[in-house]
């Protein structure tokens, strides 16, 4: 089972925990409010209750005992208060006690805490007062009720010490259903409303699930399957979303197309500037031929002649090795070698050459890297076409490949007038940018585009004495070099 | 500080074994009666017997059972009548509103001009039984003296063991009760009497050895609250007594020999055995010359 973890700030929460949670603390807070009223209102009533049932007791008490009580006889008292407190099925009753006009103790139901003739002690004498009708001790969970015996206490006091226990366990009882039922309402209330608003926001969640996809490059409709049964605003939404996730995709592969449009076009110009390479030396080569037919016994011009059709068919075959190896593997292979940049050298040089531009090429990698080699090429290639492009007759495009740590930088820099700002931005954009219109810039987007596909970075500056400095920083994938060596 | 939980014992009840004894004593008297039952005549007057609070008068099955038994074997209705203190039952005595009485002997001695022996209950082999002053059991009395300035209970001021004894033993000490003790009450009942020092109301109290010691058996949860401080002489046990001038009607006769016989029957067998009696003698009023001659130290020292 996945692990949700939330987010530590309330407000990133999802809306299935949030609302959920919020009916539970306001159904909390219902159910504390009236568990309190209730307990007021039973504690309320109890009091009352005890009090009635109190003075019932205690006047009819008082008057069977006036006669005793008169006559001062203690067996009497004592009988009759301990047949009461016996016949006190309940226990609440703790004590019985009869004093005297001077608070003497005529008798008690315990006779050894409350002795015959003792006076009673000022803890109970305080009870006896007029104005202290029903004495409640919540702490110690005890109340006393007192009656006079004879018109106005002439003979004497019958006091009760009540045991508040089993009222107090009755509200504890209350209390404890009261915190049972809430707590079991919360709960239920909180499991239902997580599987409703877990409901209703379940198309957000396969609409986010789409979003994330067309994020991560793949623009694909929601299926008609979740659609059917949304006819409310996710409904509308799904609709819009679909709308627009068909015109990603058909920008999409309008891009790819443009790109591989620009690729042809590359090739193109590449193609004439190969034709050029090879047709260059095919003069001087059939020279030699010709000059071998007639002069081919002469050794010292055979040996001139076979030289020079070495050099010429080894010029055209470096062309050769390097269209192949440009334009017939394919992406993501996992290596970079030196060689891969110097056969750039070759394919730039006719270029170059039109353009009259010097090329300074400063290839400092010993060795292959893990790196994407034929996006390092295209890359490469485009920021050179472009530095040439950009170079005035008798500049110079330097071309500097660097190993780092973690991964590979290429630096191409010219002395043209500088990269316009919305050309860098192109550059920087990731493929992100809109396509160019009208196939400028379409080089730079298009090693935006691969920047991003390998997850590399671009630094756009200038040079130490004008011009423009771009370095591409391609990462290896792991992180480390040494593996690529291996 | 003593405890403020009291003792646990029954104070209007009996305990379970007394109860069950009565359940079969009833049953074994209503299956033995019905044919005395049905042969006595409805429109006799019926004879009057007072009963004192001596013995166990809270046990309401026995005074049934006793009065069935006395109905069948005197061939007319008998009525048990009681009162709460011992002066009523000798004042109906002593004025012809009941035929004969089972009084103390104290009242005895009291009117011995006037009142004339039926029979005396043979206790343990003996028409004589004793007088204890009982303390609480966690008191610390060890002796009489040590009771100077309870709360002192006693039984009924008519009553030898449950007040004439302990009131001797202080005129001989040259005391009363209002000198030597703190204060004194009357339960008017021996069983209260229990009641009262086992509940810690008294601290100590005058009581008929006869009713403690059948406690002891019968109610031995009240008993354990208290002890027995000390023992008096063997005196007259409370006798049936009848007013001198009808001493020879026929139905105090007849009275007489129904007590005298009922060891010999088998309902009067159930009924001593409830009550813990051999049986009743015919004996000498002098067997309360030693109550009379306490009374008289009595009246003389106070």
């Amino acid at each position: 089972m996945r692990r949700v973890r939330l987010p530590a700030s309330p407000r990133a929460w999802p809306l299935t925990v949030t609302v959920p949670l919020l009916v539970a603390v306001l159904m909390a807070m219902v159910g504390a409010m009236a568990s309190y009223s209730v307990l007021a209102r039973l504690t309320a009533d109890q009091e009352l209750h005890l009090r009635q049932l109190a003075a019932a007791h205690l006047d009819a008490l008082a008057l069977a005992l006036q006669p005793h009580v008169a006559r001062q006889d203690v067996w009497e008292t004592f009988d009759i208060l301990d047949r009461v407190r016996r016949g006190d099925g309940g226990g609440t009753i703790r004590l019985l006690v009869v004093t005297l006009p001077d608070a003497t103790v005529l008798a008690a139901t315990d006779p050894r805490l409350l002795p015959v003739g003792t006076s009673l002690p000022p803890e109970l004498r305080e009870r006896l007062d007029p104005g202290a009708d029903l004495v409640i001790d919540g702490e110690r969970g005890l109340a006393w009720f007192h009656r006079p015996i004879g018109g106005g206490a002439a003979l004497g006091h019958v006091l009760t010490e009540i045991d508040m226990a089993p009222l107090i366990a009755v509200r504890w009882e209350v209390l404890g259903t009261l915190a049972g039922v809430n707590g079991g309402l919360i709960l239920l209330f909180a499991a239902a409303g997580y599987g409703l608003v877990a409901r209703i926001l379940r198309p957000l969640g396969i609409l986010d699930q789409y979003v994330e996809r067309v994020r991560t490059g793949t623009a694909e409709p929601i299926p008609r399957r979740f659609i059917a049964g949304e006819r409310n605003e996710f409904g509308r939404l799904f609709h819009r979303f679909n709308a627009m996730a068909r015109a990603v995709a058909e920008r999409e592969a309008l891009a790819a197309r443009l790109a591989d449009e620009e690729k042809l076009a590359l090739l193109g110009r590449l193609a004439s500037g190969m034709a050029h390479e090879v047709n260059n030396p095919l003069g001087g080569m059939l020279t030699a031929v010709d000059t071998l037919k007639r002069h081919g016994d002469d050794a010292a011009v055979r040996q001139r002649s076979t030289a020079l059709l070495e050099r010429g068919l080894r010029g055209i075959g470096n062309v050769v090795r390097a269209a192949l190896v440009a334009y017939k593997e394919p992406p993501g292979a996992v290596a970079t070698t030196p060689e891969d940049l110097d056969d750039l050298r070759f394919l730039i040089a006719h270029e170059a050459q039109r353009r009259h531009v010097t090329l300074a090429w400063e290839n400092r990698l010993d060795g292959p890297m893990p790196a994407d080699g034929a996006a390092v090429r295209q890359m490469t290639l485009n920021l050179l076409l472009n530095a040439c492009r950009a170079s005035p007759p008798g500049g110079t495009v330097a071309m500097t490949a660097v190993a780092l740590d973690h991964g590979l930088a290429v630096t191409v820099q010219d002395d043209g007038a500088g990269l316009p700002a919305e050309d860098a931005e192109l550059l920087r954009g990731k493929g992100a940018a809109p396509l160019p219109q009208g196939g400028r810039g379409l080089g730079l987007w298009t090693v935006a585009r691969l920047l991003d596909r390998v997850g590399g970075g671009v630094e756009v500056g200038r040079g130490p004495a004008g011009g423009t400095r771009v370095t591409v920083f391609v990462p290896f994938p792991d992180g480390r070099r040494a593996d690529a060596a291996a | 500080m003593p405890s403020r939980q009291a003792p646990r014992h029954d104070a209007g009840g009996t305990v379970p074994c007394r109860r069950s004894m009565l359940r079969g004593l009833g049953a074994a008297i209503l299956s033995a009666l019905p044919a005395m039952a049905l042969a006595v005549p409805s429109d006799a007057s019926p004879l009057r017997i007072g009963l004192t609070p001596v013995f166990l008068d809270s046990d309401t099955e026995l005074l049934t059972a006793l009065e069935r038994f006395l109905t069948g074997r005197l061939g007319r209705p008998v009525a048990l009548v009681k009162r709460r203190t011992y002066q009523e039952i000798t004042t109906l005595l002593l004025t012809g509103q009941v035929d004969a009485a089972w009084i103390c002997g104290f009242p005895f001695v009291q009117f011995r001009d006037q009142l004339s022996l039926v029979a005396v209950p043979v206790y343990r082999g003996r028409p004589l039984y004793q007088s204890y002053v009982i303390a609480q059991t966690d008191g610390p009395a060890a002796g009489l003296d040590g009771l100077r300035g309870h709360v002192h209970a006693f039984s009924d001021p008519d009553s030898n063991s449950g007040f004439l004894v302990t009131r001797y033993l202080l005129a001989i000490m040259k005391e009363t009760p209002a000198s030597f003790f703190r204060r004194s009450f009357f339960t008017y009942g021996h069983r209260n009497v229990v009641r009262a020092v086992a509940s810690g109301l008294a601290q100590s109290g005058s009581v008929d050895g006869y009713v403690w010691d059948v406690m002891a058996e019968t109610e031995p949860g009240l008993v354990a609250g208290t002890r027995v401080l000390h023992r008096s002489d063997w005196l007259g046990f409370p006798p049936i007594a009848c007013l001198a001038g009808r001493r020879d009607a026929p139905e105090i006769r007849m009275i007489g020999e129904a007590l005298l016989g009922m060891p010999s029957d088998p309902v009067g067998r159930a009924v001593l055995r409830t009550l813990r009696l051999d049986g009743f003698v015919v004996t000498a009023p002098s067997l309360f010359d030693p109550i009379a001659a306490m009374n008289d130290f009595v009246r003389v020292h106070a």
